[in-house]
């Protein structure tokens, strides 16, 4: 699986990110809904308002035409022509539904409402009381000039856009609120190991001397294996002293970038952490080629360090640690626990851990994380849980 | 020859041509001041539809009474309530079938 480059690791976990996706979504969806639901109503308690009032002119046309129409009762058939009105169209009905005359521009008639709108035409519909040509119903026609819902739209656009804006930013400032506990944590990590990494210099750097200092030929074997250990233990305590110390005081600084020679500082490395993988017997299978890479050599320090530390750490024992090291590309490879596809997008998060019986704070992997996308190295993860985990850098 | 055929003609256009409404119906109202065509308005005034009018004047006309009639009081103090028909259901329910068709506003206007 491979990673997207980002500095999400400097300013936001992947993990805050997530969070704040699922906040804002849902609260997008609900003033959304909210609104829409709003909408709607107003939109109807508008349409209800303007066929009210179409309802008081349309029962003033429909009682004049009452009038025409028992008129022409009187007169029938000697006087045939239904009474027309350029102000409205009409149509007449009798009890059972049954059209007896029409001018109706639009004759799907609905007689369980007085007053409605559909396709654009209203409709008023006036019973009678008394059966005028067999008439009981009286359909008045008006069309719908839409004045009215021109208006509405431009209303309700221009207070849902509004109250989008108003609401959009008041999410971002509860989404703000929403993950400062989150942010607060990690500033209060960030700040303990700051402290704490000031005091691990000496006494660190005194053992590591005093180890080196040691006459080791003159030392009984079974010191000499307790020494080993010793020495072991204070390696994976200086790499990981190296990494806070970068974390803390160097990944922000002015570097000078070199063509550096890998090879030769691979074999340094695993030489470095031979000690340590011995105590797991681990074995390193090493494929080195001759490879060169623009970078600071601390930096490409780190990385190494930490792709092999990890590889030791989360190893099996007996294992195996493969390097394959080929022009423009690096990977290494354990045969160690490995971590499931879904994690692995949050393994470069810092502080992500998901393995609590290995020691360590988790921020090895977000300073790897950090420096490649600083150099536009692309990380590649290939991992399968209980079988190993193979990271490939390509530059 | 000739003379059988015209008595022939003259006995299908006696028997025939005027239907059950013309010939049971229209000769008791010819004397009314009131046309067929006034009451049917009357009717349709009262009872609106097709299937109402129908129904309501078959009635009628098999008990006729002061409180059913469409007509107004004064015309039935004046002329009186008809006599209850003699025609069979079949022949009532054809002759109001024709007075509906006739005098129907239904098709009329213009």
């Amino acid at each position: 699986m491979s990673v997207s480059k980002s500095k999400v690791t400097k300013s936001i976990l992947k993990s805050e990110q997530k969070s704040l996706f699922r906040f804002l979504t849902l609260y997008i969806l609900l003033i959304t809904f909210l609104m829409v639901v709003l909408g709607s109503y107003y939109f109807t308690t508008q349409k209800q308002i303007m066929l009210a009032q179409q309802r008081a002119t349309l029962s003033k046309y429909a009682y004049e035409h009452i009038k025409k129409i028992k008129s022409l009762h009187h007169y029938f058939p000697e006087h045939n022509q239904y009474p027309r009105d350029s102000r409205f169209k009409s149509a007449i009905f009798d009890m059972d539904y049954i059209e007896i005359f029409s001018l109706l521009d639009y004759d799907n008639i609905d007689f369980e409402k007085d007053i409605y709108l559909k396709d654009g035409y209203i409709h008023f519909i006036k019973t009678l009381d008394t059966y005028y040509l067999g008439a009981k119903y009286l359909i008045v026609e008006v069309k719908d000039d839409e004045k009215w819902l021109y208006h509405i739209y431009k209303q309700l656009a221009l207070f849902g856009i509004v109250s989008f804006i108003v609401f959009l930013v008041l999410g971002f400032f509860l989404a703000r609120l929403f993950i400062k506990p989150m942010r607060d944590s990690v500033m209060l990590l960030d700040r303990f190991i700051k402290d704490t990494t000031h005091e691990l210099n000496t006494p660190l750097s005194t053992i590591l001397a005093n180890i080196e200092m040691m006459d080791k030929d003159i030392m009984a074997p079974k010191n000499l294996k307790k020494l080993d250990r010793i020495n072991s233990a204070a390696r994976s305590v200086s790499v990981l002293y190296k990494d806070l110390t970068y974390i803390i005081l160097e990944q922000n600084r002015e570097c000078e970038d070199e063509s550096v020679e890998l090879k030769e500082l691979i074999t340094q490395r695993v030489e470095y952490f031979d000690v340590l993988a011995n105590t797991k017997k681990i074995d390193f299978i090493l494929e080195l080629s001759k490879s060169y890479i623009f970078i600071n050599r601390d930096k490409i320090t780190r990385v190494i360090d930490n792709l092999i530390s990890n590889a030791i750490k989360y190893n099996k024992r007996g294992g195996y640690i493969k390097i394959i090291l080929k022009p423009n590309m690096l990977s290494i490879e354990d045969s160690g626990i490995g971590i499931a596809k879904d994690k692995v997008p949050y393994m470069f998060d810092r502080y992500m851990r998901f393995d609590n019986s290995e020691g360590g704070f988790g921020i090895g992997l977000s300073i790897v994380k950090n420096i490649v996308d600083e150099y536009n190295i692309a990380i590649e993860v290939q991992s399968q849980e209980s079988k190993g985990t193979r990271i490939s850098l390509k530059w | 020859m000739v003379k059988k055929f015209l008595i022939l003609v003259w006995l299908s256009s006696v028997l025939y041509s005027d239907n059950i409404f013309d010939k049971k119906c229209v000769p008791c109202h010819k004397d009314l001041p009131t046309s067929l065509q006034q009451m049917f308005m009357q009717y349709i005034k009262l009872y609106s539809s097709e299937r109402n009018v129908k129904y309501v004047m078959k009635y009628y006309l098999k008990h006729p009474s002061k409180e059913l009639s469409a007509m107004s009081d004064l015309f039935v103090d004046v002329y009186g309530i008809k006599d209850p028909t003699k025609l069979s259901d079949k022949e009532l329910q054809k002759a109001i079938d024709i007075y509906w068709d006739r005098y129907k506003v239904i098709g009329k206007l213009k």
